[in-house]
């Protein structure tokens, strides 16, 4: 079930939220500046 | 399709399905269920005297639902075998038998109600997906009313009622009155190149489809008036352009923009279609007797089951992604699988058979040569180093191995001939029990090293996938994309084999960034090893952090073959994040890794004391 996190562009320092399945991994890209450097900070 | 089913190399299963595949090129073990049509299929002769005396009555999907069929009934005039089915869904019922009467009416005494599924096992040494495709379904395109307005049909039913053996013999008419139509309106694209309907892909056939409609009316019923509303037409194939001119001098008015609403008279049940022509601008109405949608295709919504059986990949349209798009198009990622038609891309009938006849070739020259050559880039197991944890056979996106069994003390056992080298078993294996051919740890830590012998702070370590990163890289040469040359690239066969000790090894040698960049998710060469490298450098973003250094400095990114410009732009991003790298803090990060590496030998020594005999004492 997908849950929604705040992710954290490692780039670019921009931070939102999104939808994230756990263990699912997913391409995402930072919605600012594109990268995919994209981590994921909470809920942890 | 008469002379493959008369072959006699040929053993054609009609009506059956893959229930489970294994083993590897050469050695694929396959289980197909073929199930009941309850009628003998080597001994009926499509007579037809059972359909006269079936009662059931239901649509025929083979005629797109304008016509019905019998409970019993043969998919197509042209089926092969040309044998009879019973739709048990539909019969009035079998155990006990409630009706029956096919079975008095069959002279041959064909039918047999008692028939079951049978499982037969097969020994295959390659496999041809052509599973074909789906027709997109318009309904949900509210704003040419396909469900509401009877006279709103598809090019699928449009098919049927022109066709010879279709549910009006042939004799075109519209469904209300069943009068000809006189005004015709074709609207292209119909769930094809729509980003709003998440279908960006042009289906391919349309286009050429809709030629050949025109061209059939202009021929058959020159009193036809047609038009056809479109994006652009895609008329690039052999003698296409020539049907497409043809067209035009038929009289057929192409008109430049797609309908953005239809609307029907409700006592005659014509229709109305409001349309900006793009080329001047001007919103005008046409009125027509019959819309064609020119529907798009699509994936088979029951492609799923069988891409995960056979391990193979789709791309981001849900289409079957190929092992290499220019030089093995008709080869899966999977060796000894290969693809034919629609599976793999919207196709048409030509490129189908071209495609057919490639998938033949490769797959009987491997049959003939009767042994593979396989690229040496394969994984390799050390047994003694292996703790049975399981995780390579787990992770590896080919099934290539074996797994281990600690009771047994079975280990691991790699199938080179279904190994493709991605190194995502050598990557998540802690034992470092398995190594690669060719990209060994040895060979990639010296990479790393000779990077980072003089002037580290100025080099940026860039781990780069080969089939994208690595190309996109060599695209943006060719085009001239300037980027840093500082950033210095390793390519590996797939981001899967960039295992967290060359990363932690970059940094220990004063690596201000790393980056690790390989294909989309959806382009990945590996079917999902992509995946893996996400998962490992989200692991490794959680250590650094929790060591104090800054996850930052580690940067994943996704680039494909074609994206030259994105690669130096990727590129400029990062060397601007590298200036921003102190040198205390790579000292600082150096320092770190040299604790942590010696708190993990210290642990290693007491887990090793704690195991050894205490006969010692
Ligand atoms: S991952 Fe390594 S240690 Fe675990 S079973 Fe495979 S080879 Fe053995
Ligand atoms: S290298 Fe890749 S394909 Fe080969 S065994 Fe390891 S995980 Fe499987
Ligand atoms: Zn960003």
């Amino acid at each position: 079930m997908a849950e929604t996190g705040t992710f954290k562009c490692l780039r670019c320092g921009h931070e939102y939220e999104d939808k994230y399945t756990p263990k699912v991994p997913q391409e995402r890209s930072c919605p600012k500046c594109g990268s995919n450097s994209v981590r994921r900070i909470g809920p942890k | 399709m008469m002379d493959v089913g008369r072959h006699p190399r040929i053993k054609l299963m009609a009506y059956s399905e893959i229930e489970h595949v294994s083993g590897f090129i050469g050695n694929f073990h396959v289980k197909v269920r073929k199930k009941a049509r309850y009628v003998d299929e080597s001994e009926c002769t499509a007579c037809n005297d059972c359909v006269k005396d079936c009662p059931v009555i239901v649509p025929d999907e083979y005629q797109q639902g304008l016509s019905s069929r019998k409970a019993i009934y043969i998919q197509l005039p042209q089926a092969v075998p040309s044998a009879y089915l019973i739709d048990m869904e539909n019969c009035l019922g079998n155990n006990p038998i409630a009706c029956g009467k096919c079975l008095d009416a069959c002279e041959k005494k064909c039918i047999d109600f008692d028939m079951q599924d049978e499982i037969v096992n097969l020994e295959i040494g390659t496999i041809i997906v052509s599973t074909g495709m789906d027709v997109y379904d318009p309904t949900e395109m509210d704003e040419f009313g396909y469900r509401s307005f009877e006279n709103v049909i598809t090019s699928m039913e449009f098919e049927r009622l022109i066709c010879a053996s279709g549910p009006t013999e042939g004799h075109f008419v519209r469904p209300t009155d069943h009068k000809l139509p006189k005004k015709i309106a074709f609207i292209q694209c119909v769930g094809s190149r729509s980003e709003k309907l998440g279908r960006n892909y042009c289906s391919n056939i349309c286009c050429m489809n809709t030629i050949k409609d025109t061209l059939l009316l202009a021929d058959h019923y020159p009193e036809v008036e047609s038009k056809v509303f479109y994006i652009d037409i895609r008329a690039f194939g052999k003698g296409f352009e020539d049907l497409y001119m043809r067209s035009k001098e038929s009289g057929v008015n192409y008109i430049r923009g797609i309908p953005g609403d239809v609307w029907e008279d409700p006592e005659t049940k014509s229709l109305n279609l409001s349309v900006e022509d793009t080329t001047n601008g001007k919103v005008r109405i046409h009125e027509a007797d019959m819309v064609v949608l020119s529907v798009g295709v699509e994936p088979r919504k029951d492609m799923k089951p069988l891409q995960q059986l056979l391990t193979l990949s789709s791309n981001a349209d849900g289409f079957l992604l190929e092992s290499h798009p220019k030089l093995k198009p008709v080869d899966s990622p999977t060796r000894g699988i290969f693809y034919a038609g629609c599976v793999e891309s919207p196709k048409d009938v030509k490129d189908s058979v071209t495609q057919a006849s490639a998938a033949a070739s490769r797959a009987s020259i491997i049959l003939n040569a009767g042994k593979v050559t396989i690229e040496a880039i394969t994984a390799v197991m050390d047994p003694d180093k292996c703790n049975f944890c399981g995780v390579c056979s787990r992770v590896c996106p080919y099934h290539a191995i074996e797994p281990a069994d600690k009771k047994s003390g079975t280990y691991p056992n790699i199938i080179q001939a279904a190994c493709a080298g991605c190194g995502t078993c050598a990557a998540e294996c802690t034992m470092d029990a398995i190594s690669m051919r060719h990209f060994t740890d040895a060979q990639m830590i010296s990479q790393i090293d000779s990077i980072l012998e003089r002037n580290p702070m100025e080099k940026v370590v860039a781990f780069a996938c080969n089939w994208c990163s690595y190309a996109g890289g060599d695209l943006a040469g060719t085009c001239r994309v300037q980027y840093p040359t500082n950033i210095q690239l390793i390519r590996t066969m797939c981001s899967g084999r960039v295992d967290e000790k060359f990363v932690i090894h970059a940094f220990k040698k004063g690596a201000p960034i790393v980056l690790v960049s390989g294909c989309h998710f959806s382009d990945c060469h590996y079917i999902s090893a992509v995946q893996w490298t996400q998962r490992r450098v989200e692991k490794l973003w959680n250590r650094l952090e929790r060591l104090g250094i800054r996850p930052e400095r580690l940067q994943l990114e996704w680039i494909s073959a074609a994206e030259g410009q994105r690669f130096g732009r990727v590129m400029r991003a990062i060397e601007e994040m590298r200036q921003k790298v102190t040198e205390e803090e790579v000292k600082e990060t150096i320092e770190i890794l040299k604790k942590e590496e010696e708190k993990e030998r210290a642990k290693k020594v007491k887990r090793e004391a704690a195991l050894q005999p205490a006969a010692a004492v």
